[in-house]
């Protein structure tokens, strides 16, 4: 029992790395971000670029997506998000347009294959980069064999929220970002420049995608699509937990994933995912404020 | 023993602990303008989205001309006879002044009953008539979200008009406006007076005095007093109230 | 001015109808049979604007219903198919339940595999065509009374929508043994319209397809210019303003979700017919999302130009894929041409010449339709 609880961890922790940034971004603008998948693909993407050309490891290519995924959704916020302020369901397809563009961009290697030029690691096929020595293998842990990198991702997924729980609750960014959760209008009216943190807390959720990005690169095969059901799934857990509160964000990731594993023992992996999106269908239906949320009346 | 067009018997509505209407009991008789006066957090919207059916109350009973429609659906209570104008003026920005009129004709609300095309001649008269009351004629085919905001107010009574609820809520319906066009509204709002029994939540005391005959004040979500203008002015519980409390007028 | 007005829009109307008719002119067999699919597809754009434009309703996951009307439609033509009298007896099962079935199973339709009874009825090929539109407005109907009922809008909405469909699609796949999962069904017999066999490839079905689609414009058309069709706009405009003057707002949109529904149902049902097959990917995401693009960049709240936009996007892909490194340039230029769209012309090119029109006979855009109001 035990080690399916364990995999419904690690699923969950993955989940929430996704859904992170996610939950940031629509509880602080109330937008759905349908590039975020993109931001987790081209954060693999950085991965296995820099595994190929620079010879770097895993690791320490994580500071590197977060930056080259935090660039590109700030740049993203000022210049598609931002023109459609008010307009939600626009957001969500320009999103989406951005997210086809940016899976296009590897494809096509940036148009470089137009030319018949092909660059090592990008294009439309399975790319994949090797897990550090140290990680590889089993972990004996409460008497059972746990995969070694799966734990690490465990570990990294809670580093990463109580480096997000810091920045939001401990800093005058975060203080800002939590202003504008509750009350867009009176954080604007208290001199907060709203525009400027929301281009901010844009980059920072699109910088974990990224690192979501690089910690898959270590366990799946990284193509230019992997990113489209992540960002449904993303959504599904934004969704389910509610705006507002990072513990209901961790908490709505924990009860998805495990409801998933537990299904999945129970049934097959195909009625996991179903009960999932039922459990989000029945969420919306009954809460559609979330399970967790207290965002004002 | 008389029915009352609109009576509310204790209604009253909690959130949380937070009192906001507290068991407020108001008879309004056919055909009277009773306006509603209060502090801004006083209770008036609040009351205003109960008798609707907006906001679900917790205690009390609404009655409409006798019948009891607490808590039904805003748009059963709407069929009810009860109509409502909002503070933030509500109107179908992507329909022109015309078709806003029209869909508020709404004497068969059902689908299948308008799936037809085109109006009788009566009905189409009526609209006209309508929008000429409100001084809209010359925007009859203009889209009524570039209207300027005067004018949606207008609008927006003149949907109420052809409605013709038998109780008419108005919620601050000369917000925003200026000078002339409080004026413009007080005449729009005498017309109405005695076919149709209005509930008027309002800040401009000039524009009260205009239009009222008796006023209900609330304060902190209860009934403070009950009159006419004069002895409202006179009422030393209201004046306690508005002096102790930042009174902010309409600007 | 109204007459004028009116007029240029029948007048495009009847240019179009007039081109398709003419379209066999043109072409051989295979462009025709082609472009008939994309016909089917015209009406998909229609039908996501009916509910985008005119209620506000964004339905990210309208591949369920034309999905719902294409495997009604597959399965009698798949019993009507040789592949299905393969084992011997002149009572048709499917080739891939034979295959699926458990040793020592019956090989009768009734009880080969577990539902397999449900087969039954659509050995008629005319109960396939009533399902393919009966079945997507019940569960349209169903889901409106549901959602709507809640009085969710907005984007949640879209999200339900849209996890329907992915919900639906696995479904779909996991019942192997009924619906043959990945695979699909293929292999499929003709359909018999009084006496004519429809091949895919021939004028006649071309014909069909045209006539429903004309058939299906019109109707929706007509449909939104009944009062029902302007209180619908006026809930896309204000669902509060609407509740206080007494409709039943959630029972408009639940209606013509069911009628987008049925279109939907229709052309997946006429899109088996011509491309003689019924797949699982008709419920990818990524098909649905193709629609919401096609109506946007055709033009959200128009019948007409969303209805042009799909076929266009489509006739435009067909050129693109002809050489072999267009292709996947064509998916990013209709990425890119996607959110300019969106942000900057957010009523599409049909939007845009209705604009023009308007400005020919002295007539205003209204600003109000390009802002939505933040829930």
């Amino acid at each position: 029992m035990f080690d399916t609880l364990f995999i419904g961890l690690s699923l969950s922790s993955i989940l929430l790395l996704v859904a992170l940034g996610l939950a940031v971004t629509y509880g602080a603008m109330g937008i759905i971000n349908m590039a975020h998948g993109e931001m987790v693909m081209i954060g693999a993407y950085v991965a296995v670029l820099s595994n190929i050309w620079l010879g770097t490891n895993l690791l320490l290519t994580i500071p590197l997506a977060f930056l080259v995924t935090a660039a590109l959704g700030y740049g993203l916020e000022r210049l598609v998000v931002r023109r459609l302020y008010g307009r939600l369901l626009d957001t969500l397809l320009a999103t989406w347009g951005i997210a086809i563009l940016l899976q296009q961009a590897i494809r096509l290697e940036f148009g470089l294959s137009f030319f018949g030029i092909h660059v090592e690691g990008l294009g439309s096929g399975l790319q994949n980069v090797p897990v550090p020595q140290f990680l590889q293998g089993t972990l004996g842990l409460f008497g059972l064999q746990l995969n070694s990198y799966r734990v690490f991702i465990v570990l990294v997924t809670l580093v990463l929220a109580g480096l997000t729980w810091f920045t939001l609750y401990r800093t005058p960014l975060g203080m800002k970002v939590r202003a504008i959760i509750r009350n867009p209008q009176m954080a604007a009216a208290c001199g907060i420049d709203v525009k400027a943190t929301n281009a901010i807390t844009f980059a920072l959720g699109s910088g974990l995608a990224g690192v979501a990005g690089v910690l898959m690169a270590g366990f799946r095969s990284v193509s230019p699509d992997m990113g489209a059901t992540m960002v449904v799934d993303g959504f599904m857990v934004v969704v389910t937990g509610g705006v507002g509160s990072l513990l209901g964000t961790m908490a709505a990731a924990g009860i998805l994933g495990e409801i998933n594993a537990l299904v999945a023992i129970f049934f097959n992996e195909i009625a996991g995912r179903a009960s999932v999106l039922l459990v989000v269908i029945l969420v919306i239906l009954l809460r559609p404020a979330g399970l967790f949320s207290f965002k004002g009346r | 023993m008389s029915v009352y067009a609109l009576e509310t018997e204790a209604l009253g509505v909690s959130f949380g602990r937070f009192r906001a209407v507290d068991g407020v009991s108001l008879k309004v008789a056919k055909g009277e303008l009773r306006v509603l006066l209060g502090a801004n957090g006083a209770g008036k919207t609040t009351l205003m989205d109960l008798i609707s059916g907006r906001t679900r109350s917790t205690s009390g009973r609404v009655l409409l001309n006798g019948r009891d429609v607490t808590n039904l659906r805003e748009y059963r209570i709407a069929r009810a006879g009860i109509g409502r104008k909002f503070q933030i003026p509500s109107i179908f920005t992507g329909l022109t002044v015309r078709q806003n009129i029209e869909v508020a004709q709404s004497r068969y609300p059902g689908v299948f009953s308008n799936l037809r095309i085109g109006r009788s001649a009566a009905d189409r008269a009526r609209v006209e008539e309508v929008i000429d009351l409100v001084g809209l004629s010359d925007q009859m085919k203009t889209e009524a979200g570039t209207l300027s905001h005067g004018q949606i107010q207008w609008l927006e009574l003149g949907m109420l008009m052809i409605q013709s609820p038998d109780v008419i809520l108005l919620d601050e319906p000369t917000a925003g406006m200026t000078q002339a066009e409080t004026g413009k509204t007080a005449a729009i709002i005498n017309r109405l007076k005695g076919n149709h029994t209005m509930l008027v939540v309002e800040h401009d005391m000039a524009f009260v005095r205009d239009i009222a005959e008796k006023i209900t004040v609330l304060h902190l979500g209860r009934v403070l007093a009950e009159g006419t203008v004069a002895e409202i002015e006179s009422d030393a519980a209201v004046r306690a109230a508005y002096l102790g409390s930042q009174e902010i007028s309409a600007c | 001015m109204t007459s004028l007005l009116t007029n240029y829009r029948i007048w495009a109307y009847l240019l179009f109808f007039a081109v398709l008719l003419a379209l066999p002119l043109t072409g051989d067999d295979f462009w025709l049979n082609r472009v008939a699919k994309y016909l089917c597809f015209g009406m998909l754009g229609a039908a996501i604007a009916l509910t985008w434009g005119y209620a506000g309703v964004l339905n990210l996951g309208q591949g369920l219903f034309f999905g719902l009307g294409a495997y009604a439609m597959a399965m009698p033509l798949k019993l009507a198919s040789y592949t299905s009298l393969q084992q011997g007896s002149d009572q048709p099962v499917p080739d891939f339940m034979l295959w699926n079935a458990q040793p020592g199973a019956s090989t009768d339709l009734c009880c080969i595999t577990p539902g397999s009874w449900l087969w039954i009825p659509f050995q008629s090929q005319w109960f396939g065509v009533a399902m393919a539109i009966i079945a997507p407005v019940i569960v349209a109907t169903l889901l409106g009374r549901l959602i709507f009922g809640q009085r969710i809008s907005g984007v949640f909405v879209s999200i339900i929508t849209l996890a329907l469909v992915l919900l639906a699609r696995l479904l779909l796949v996991d019942a192997q043994p009924l619906t043959n999962g990945f695979n699909g069904l293929t292999d499929l017999g003709y359909f018999n319209l009084f006496g004519t066999e429809l091949d895919p490839y021939a004028v006649t079905t071309y014909y069909v397809i045209t006539i429903a689609l004309i058939v299906v414009l019109v109707l929706a058309r007509l449909l939104v210019a009944t009062r029902a069709g302007t209180v619908l706009q006026a809930t896309r405009d204000s669902q509060t303003r609407a509740l206080y003057l007494g409709y039943d707002v959630p029972a408009y949109q639940t209606f013509f979700f069911a009628v987008s529904a049925a279109i939907s149902g229709l052309a997946g049902m006429l899109y088996v017919v011509v491309a003689e097959f019924a797949s699982p990917s008709f419920l990818d995401l990524t098909f649905s999302v193709s629609m919401v693009v096609w109506a946007a960049v055709g033009g959200r709240g128009s019948i007409l130009g969303a209805c042009i936009g799909a076929i266009l996007i489509n006739v435009l892909e067909a050129r693109a894929s002809e050489t072999e490194a267009l292709v996947e340039a064509w998916k990013a230029i209709v990425g890119l041409v996607f959110v300019l769209v969106v942000i900057w012309l957010p009523q599409g090119l049909g939007g845009f010449a209705h604009d023009m029109m308007r400005r020919l006979t002295g007539r205003r855009r209204p600003e109000s339709l390009k802002q939505e109001v933040r829930q």
